[in-house]
């Protein structure tokens, strides 16, 4: 019985991927995000089935054993676009983590100003970053991992559907800033965003993405508390 | 067909023995970085040097990143457990999360093109 649960599980779990997946290849609407839709999906379906979470948890952990291995994958786009990297190193570097630390400052600060309890502060701080590391620096810093990954995913959907046009409001036109801002705010998400709108900022997507997830694992286990009071 | 899954297999298998040495180099040198992200350095260090070779990893890395969304879908699924919190405080945690994205954009978009600017003038 558990065995045929786990592999319905699995089963449930990609088919709403793969389907979600081509709905939003031919559509492109920030708003039909696959994550987003499947586990809407996916959780509709454990709550009509009368299903808990508890037992969707075995077919969880099969389905994300290689979430480490494709965070090293990586290395891949970042190695490619390491000469875009070195000509604009400053202005990369500072500009990403800038993003980093005031997007940090404004969730805690907001979140502290509505009495916001700290354990969701903590799982506030690595937000912007890629989930799996954003979950690592969350289970680190003291906070609940998979309320990070959700605040995570909310945030790549936020900033996907909010970003281009809060920069082109701005008057923001070059793509590397645009790139960067995408990536460094809304991770995946952003890059993927970031890619339809040209070559240069999609890799300026991910060169931000890899960048503010080591920056922000370093820096918050010390920048994380100055906010906590 | 067969080739190329073979491919995706053994080079996953080479992309997991790094992450498992990025954790284990995080364990024994106490570091405050996850597992997984010493193991993205270390694979970076590998292709800058020279050791690795990109074609060497990208049919296993180019297969794990198209598919990097679904990762996180099961992950997501968890939200199931903060039912009761999303219905007390969800527009609250819904502003948070606008405001600091929005900070965020605006801040590294505006810096870099200001900066950017300045250097090819």
């Amino acid at each position: 019985m558990s065995m045929l649960l786990f592999t319905g599980f699995v089963v449930l779990t990609v088919a709403a991927y793969l389907a979600t997946r081509r709905i939003f290849l031919a559509y492109k609407y920030p708003l039909l995000n696959p994550v987003f839709l499947s586990t809407l999906l996916i959780i509709a379906a454990l709550k009509a089935g009368g299903y808990t979470l508890a037992e969707y948890q075995p077919a969880k952990e099969a389905m994300t054993l290689l979430l480490g291995p494709a965070t090293v994958a990586l290395a891949l786009p970042l190695y490619n676009n390491r000469g875009v990297l070195r000509n604009h190193a400053l202005p990369v570097l500072a500009g990403v983590c800038a993003g980093c630390l005031s997007t940090i400052a404004a969730a805690l600060v907001a979140g502290r100003l509505l009495g916001v309890a700290k354990g969701v502060l903590l799982s506030l701080g690595p937000k912007s970053v890629t989930v799996p590391i954003a979950v690592e620096i969350s289970r680190i810093a003291g906070g609940e991992p998979t309320l990070t990954a959700a605040f995570v995913v909310a945030t790549g959907m936020i900033g996907s559907i909010l970003g281009p046009v809060t920069l082109s409001l701005l008057r923001v036109k070059n793509p590397i800033a645009r790139g960067l801002a995408l990536g460094t705010i809304s991770h995946g998400q952003g890059t993927a965003v970031a890619l339809l709108e040209g070559e240069t900022a999609g890799a300026m997507g991910g060169v931000a993405m890899a960048i503010a997830a080591v920056f922000t694992a370093l820096i918050a286990p010390y920048y994380l508390p100055l906010f906590l009071g | 067909m067969t080739t190329r899954f073979i491919n995706i297999a053994w080079q996953t298998l080479l992309l997991w023995l790094v992450f498992r040495c990025g954790s284990y180099l995080v364990g024994i040198l106490h570091l405050a970085l996850p597992g997984n992200v010493a193991g993205m350095l270390l694979m970076f260090a590998l292709l800058s040097t020279g050791i690795v070779k990109p074609a060497l990893i990208e049919a296993g890395g180019g297969f794990l990143l198209k598919h990097f969304a679904f990762f996180f879908i099961p992950i997501s699924v968890g939200l199931m457990a903060f039912g009761p919190l999303m219905r007390q405080s969800g527009l609250t945690l819904l502003a948070i999360l606008t405001v600091s994205a929005a900070v965020g954009i605006v801040i590294t978009g505006v810096f870099v093109q200001s900066m950017h600017a300045r250097s090819s003038r």
